[in-house]
């Protein structure tokens, strides 16, 4: 467990090393700096459309804007931070892999798969970390100014860390196979961008065509590749008060997860360096 | 006690993308005493390091065993035990030199009171007290070395692997490495070293071994190697007359003849025996008879030029 510990906190300290999850943490930073300031400045009537919060509808309008803002901070965590974390979190495993380098961590009474959960643990850690600061901060101005204190909305951060840890397992296994970061990276955000989107619409395009092959490959691929874009929707059913509304798409992309780590466990184990 | 015990290793890369095979090391057998300096020579792509990262279980073996302070080398917790200096060593550019050591000693298994009672000594010993707070990313070559050597003792190991310690290491810190492994030697440590420096290996090895082609050539202290034990050097008390001595003794394999010396190389020592009845009756006296020398670089490259000449034959 000692060894696991050391490869995490090695890990977050290589992560910070990074500009990048520092300049998250001081966009994060800024939007919650600039919301506080907009509370403070800006009245409930104001921010509700000049509607007094004195009946049900109005009550009702208040929580719109509440969802709206946290829809305002959720959505574009999701995309934005996301991809910023799959950028940097893609040469862990190709830097730890370097000539020199591995040969220092092997040679120390630790196994392979320990340093594959330490590096898993570490990478998701930060992101949890940044993450769960602008939504937590985001709650908590949120609770202060409306007075509307909903805990579900803080699923949201785990939810958006869920995701990253299901494409960060396919960074590891993609660097421990090819030892490259821009494949790792590449291949997320083929994921993340184009393939969970299309494969999320997939009874749409079915719509469009009566090949049976077709159906066969895009429910094959539907389940076998994460769902991210279905975590990105439940992250903001989520922030709008829905909770989650299907536990398919956290389950397989958990079933993707844990097989892509015991896929790389299993090839690292194997490998001479 | 064997430290270190290597029995039938072949270690075969195999590249099934590019179909190639490389035998890296063939059939190899070797043991390490406790408390000994071994070194492991050879010319590059000899298997050297091979054989040290199979040891640390960095690479797998394709055939046989080897156990490192008698145990197997599959059991990783043995390493607690072990120092390890690779050749091109790397360190996160982030840790500055206390970062590194503590981070290593962490791995190591190293509790922090024993991390922190080390650091500063370490340091000290191999000269970087200074530089302590200066991020890796910033040291020299030497530096490198010179802290690559500390981290493989942050866990006072008991068997260390040192592969190319002097790379890149100017003379005078050359001297200081040496003299740094020579006082672990006298703690009772056990130290294997990979190198191109012969005259190093020569200065403070007990044993070496020869490497080519993954092949073990020849094993033996560095006395045994380098002692031509055919050749003798024969230092009479009066000066040599040449061409007097050359007809009477045309017998003989004589070698070299100086004014009062003169080289042979005999077959055995009965006939070493008869070339001294031969002084004596002609009336010479024998000063001292000594096996002449070789130097482990003359005698090194020899036997690679041997091996090598044996596998184009075959």
């Amino acid at each position: 467990m000692n060894n696991i510990i050391e490869i995490t906190k090695q890990t977050i300290r290589e992560a910070f090393a990074r500009k990048i999850f520092i300049m998250f943490a001081g966009v994060s930073s800024l939007v919650l700096i600039l919301f506080a300031i907009t509370f403070a400045a800006v009245g409930i009537d104001d921010l509700s459309g000049s509607i007094q919060v004195q009946s049900n509808r109005d009550t009702g309008i208040m929580y719109e804007v509440v969802g709206a803002i946290k829809l305002f901070i959720v959505v574009p965590l999701f995309g934005g931070g996301l991809f910023l974390s799959i950028f940097s979190a893609s040469s862990f495993i190709p830097n730890m892999l370097e000539k020199g380098n591995i040969d220092v961590l092997l040679s120390k009474p630790i196994s392979r798969s320990q340093i594959i959960f330490g590096k898993f643990i570490g990478g998701t850690g930060v992101v949890f970390v940044n993450i769960a600061y602008l939504v937590l901060g985001i709650w908590l101005l949120i609770g202060l100014k409306f007075s509307v204190w909903d805990a579900s909305f803080l699923l949201s951060i785990f939810t958006i860390t869920f995701a990253f840890a299901v494409l960060y397992s396919l960074i590891i296994l993609i660097g421990i196979i090819s030892q490259s970061s821009i494949l790792a990276m590449m291949l997320s955000y083929l994921i993340f961008f184009i393939l969970s989107p299309i494969l999320d619409i997939r009874d749409k395009i079915m719509m469009l065509s009566d090949s049976k092959v077709l159906e066969i490959v895009l429910e094959g691929f539907y389940y076998i590749v994460p769902k991210t874009s279905e975590l990105g929707t439940i992250t903001s059913n989520i922030a709008v008060g829905g909770g989650i509304y299907d536990y398919q798409p956290i389950f397989t992309s958990a079933v993707f997860l844990i097989l892509s780590l015991a896929l790389s466990i299993i090839i690292f184990s194997k490998k001479d360096y | 006690m064997i430290t270190v015990e290597v029995s039938n290793l072949t270690k075969i890369y195999e590249s099934s993308y590019k179909k190639r095979r490389i035998t890296a090391l063939t059939n190899f057998n070797l043991s390490v005493e406790e408390g000994t300096v071994f070194g492991l020579l050879g010319p590059n792509g000899a298997g050297k390091t091979t054989l040290v990262k199979v040891l640390l279980g960095i690479v797998h073996p394709t055939l046989g065993s080897a156990k490192i302070l008698g145990q197997n080398i599959n059991n990783y917790e043995i390493r607690k035990r072990v120092g390890y200096l690779p050749e091109n060593h790397k360190f996160p550019p982030y840790l500055n030199g206390e970062d590194v050591l503590r981070y290593v000693g962490k791995l190591s298994g190293c509790t922090n009171d024993e991390i922190n009672s080390r650091i500063d000594g370490l340091l000290k010993l191999v000269k970087m007290e200074k530089w302590k707070k200066t991020k890796v990313k910033k040291y020299s070559k030497g530096m490198m070395q010179r802290l690559g050597l500390a981290q493989a003792l942050i866990n006072n190991p008991d068997l260390i692997f040192l592969d190319e310690p002097t790379d890149g290491v100017d003379p005078i810190g050359r001297k200081e490495i040496r003299d740094i492994l020579l006082n672990l030697k006298k703690e009772g440590k056990t130290i294997f070293i990979n190198s191109h420096l012969l005259s190093e290996v020569e200065l403070i090895s007990d044993r070496v071994a020869i490497l080519n082609n993954g092949l073990l050539i020849k094993e033996g202290t560095v006395e045994d190697l380098t002692t031509n034990k055919e050749t003798y050097s024969i230092k009479l008390t009066d000066d040599i007359d040449k061409l007097w001595f050359e007809d009477n003794f045309k017998d003989f394999h004589l070698g070299n003849i100086t004014a009062n010396s003169f080289e042979v190389k005999v077959s055995d020592e009965k006939e070493l025996n008869l070339l001294i009845d031969e002084l004596r009756k002609a009336g010479k006296n024998i000063k001292e008879i000594v096996p002449v020398k070789t130097s482990l670089e003359d005698m090194f490259i020899s036997l690679i030029n041997e091996s090598d000449k044996k596998k184009t034959n075959e």
